[in-house]
């Protein structure tokens, strides 16, 4: 017999014929230990090396935070409020005391608000660097590692000093911030964030112009306008795709209203697109630094606030590095909360993993799925 | 019932393999000897000193300050410490804060598939006894629950510097460990 005229089922090995559904493709599991993953698994379907789909498998860290909140009077929550996006944790705790605030009826100072969003806006440079530097490890650029990790250093000199924490800080409470500036740090402060605006320009030569950068995310992993908000994204994913939605100006809170800052959007919803956006806001966030400190009035950082949930139901969000943050409380008058619903910018996120990595090579993946500034732990909470 | 004894083959090749396996047994514990007196032992531990290659799994938020740690201003590297990709050519695992359930099997996977000498480090307050989350439903009070830990670096997070410190202990571990672990 011979095999020239058609294959049979015989020469085939019982291996299923290359026309059949599924027989072409193969599925990956790449993570949790894989260096492109974090603390995720991404479950993914090739043909060759194009995606045809990707699953998120995420809740390898969800510790129940839900439910530790009400074990907890409402100053012990706040380091585990903070502990799910380590590196953005005062805009997290921005949210959770101004839920508490809009229960108590209680408003805090004016240089109390102002403090707030200081911290918060060198908490939004700290989490976009860290974001930063591991996306230049995706790219196998060792130097995008060191130097934005580097630079982030500064930032943290500067929140250790105003808290007393590298970056848990747990400085927001119930009617304002813990403690007042200290002694030169404004003339620290400014002075460092002009010379973080002088290395981002580096950075624009070393890195975003390059290459090696460009090609692999210009046009890569494209989230369309209308897509980004059908799956409902939040931050800087949402303005990557050219969506002009920033919670500090559609509903101005703390000091926000009195600032001086624009959107930064980008129309594309490229890869690209997303990292710029982030760029853009870390221009921006030490813009307003600088203002902030200029703008700063004097007066006490905190008014008294009890250590009670009145009855009652509160809904508090601020905008986070990753998007829209928000808590949910029902308070019954003791000092917790009855129930609290937690939201992130990550978990909202989590729906534009697929939709991004849909039509990309492997290769592309961790840098696509990355400028979505997905952080794991933050979305499983 | 009696054991059954092992069955004496009269094949002479077979006989002589037998014996040779018996010899290459003992031959290979005098090497071991050999190897694990002072000055080979001090070299080879000298290697593994300074060569730890941790694997990249991240199990909660202390990942941040690994970060911090192995980024420009604190760089572990000095410490030749290095992340590598590849579990089965690293010997270093560093549980970077709380173990959920779901990740602590995926960990002790990871630890059997790595080859000895293999060594653990356990970050942050909840890798040590469950910290901040103690009372959760979702996670292990600590990583010697599964896993036998060398060094604890305790803080919520670390700071970089309380890591450094942490690996410097392990290789002080390492220095006056034996070149052949039981385990």
């Amino acid at each position: 017999m011979t095999t020239t005229d058609k294959p049979t089922q015989e020469n085939t090995l019982g291996s299923p014929s290359p026309d059949e559904p599924g027989a072409q493709t193969l599925t990956l599991s790449v993570g949790p230990q894989h260096s492109g993953s974090g603390h995720m698994r991404l479950i993914v379907e090739l043909d060759g090396d194009i995606i045809l789909n990707a699953q998120p498998d995420p809740g390898y860290v969800h510790r129940g935070i839900e439910k530790i909140i009400e074990l907890r009077n409402i100053i012990r929550s706040i380091p585990v409020i903070e502990r799910p996006s380590i590196i953005d944790a005062s805009n997290l705790n921005h949210a959770w005391v101004r839920a508490i605030e809009e229960l108590q009826g209680v408003e805090p100072p004016a240089r109390g608000q102002y403090l707030r969003c200081l911290l918060n806006e060198m908490n939004r440079i700290m989490s976009h660097l860290y974001w930063l530097s591991i996306y230049g490890v995706f790219l196998g650029h060792t130097t995008m590692f060191m130097w934005p990790l580097g630079d982030r250093e500064l930032f943290i000199d500067l929140a250790e000093s105003l808290t007393g924490a590298r970056i848990t800080y747990s400085y927001l409470v119930p009617g304002g911030v813990r403690r007042d500036l200290p002694q030169g740090f404004a003339e620290e402060a400014i002075k460092r964030t002009e010379y973080f605006e002088k290395r981002l320009d580096e950075y624009e030569n070393i890195f975003f112009k390059n290459p090696l950068f460009t090609s692999r995310a210009k046009g890569v992993g494209v989230l369309s306008r209308q897509k980004a908000i059908e799956l409902g994204t939040t931050g800087p994913t949402l303005r990557g795709s050219g969506v002009d939605a920033d919670l500090r100006k559609d509903e101005p809170y703390a000091a926000y209203g009195e600032l001086d800052f624009k959107v930064h959007t980008r129309p594309d919803g490229d890869s690209y697109s997303r990292v710029m956006v982030h760029v853009d806001e870390m221009r921006e966030s030490s813009q307003l630094i600088r203002q902030i400190l200029k703008k700063l009035p004097s007066g006490p950082v905190r008014r008294k606030a009890p250590i009670v949930v009145p009855r009652g139901e509160a809904y508090g969000r601020v905008e986070s590095a990753r998007g829209e943050c928000s808590f949910y409380m029902i308070g019954e008058g003791g000092d917790k909360p009855y129930r609290a619903r937690y939201i992130t910018g990550s978990y909202r996120n989590m729906a534009a993993i697929s939709a991004v990595l849909e039509g990309v090579r492997l290769a592309d993946m961790p840098t696509s799925w990355w400028s979505i500034d997905y952080w794991p732990v933050e979305a499983d909470r | 019932m009696s054991a059954q004894k092992p069955v004496q083959s009269d094949d002479p090749i077979e006989l002589l393999a037998d014996s040779l396996n018996v010899w290459v047994g003992k031959l290979s514990d005098i090497v071991h000897k050999v190897i694990d007196t002072e000055p080979i032992r001090n070299v080879i531990n000298w290697a593994r000193m300074y060569s730890l290659w941790p694997v990249n799994i991240t199990t909660a938020c202390c990942s941040a300050e690994f970060g911090a740690a192995s980024g420009a201003r604190h760089d572990l590297e000095r410490f030749g410490v290095l992340p590598y990709g590849s579990l089965r050519q690293s010997d270093l695992i560093v549980i970077e804060g709380t173990i959920t359930k779901k990740m602590a099997k995926r960990l002790r996977m990871i630890y059997d598939q790595m080859a000895i000498p293999r060594y653990v480090i356990a970050m942050g307050d909840c890798a040590i006894s469950g910290g901040l989350f103690h009372d959760s439903y979702s996670i292990v009070n600590g990583a010697h629950e599964f896993l036998p830990v060398d060094v604890y670096v305790p803080g919520c997070p670390p700071r970089p510097e309380a890591l450094e410190h942490g690996i410097i202990m392990l290789q002080e571990k390492i220095r006056s460990s034996k070149v052949y672990p039981q385990s």
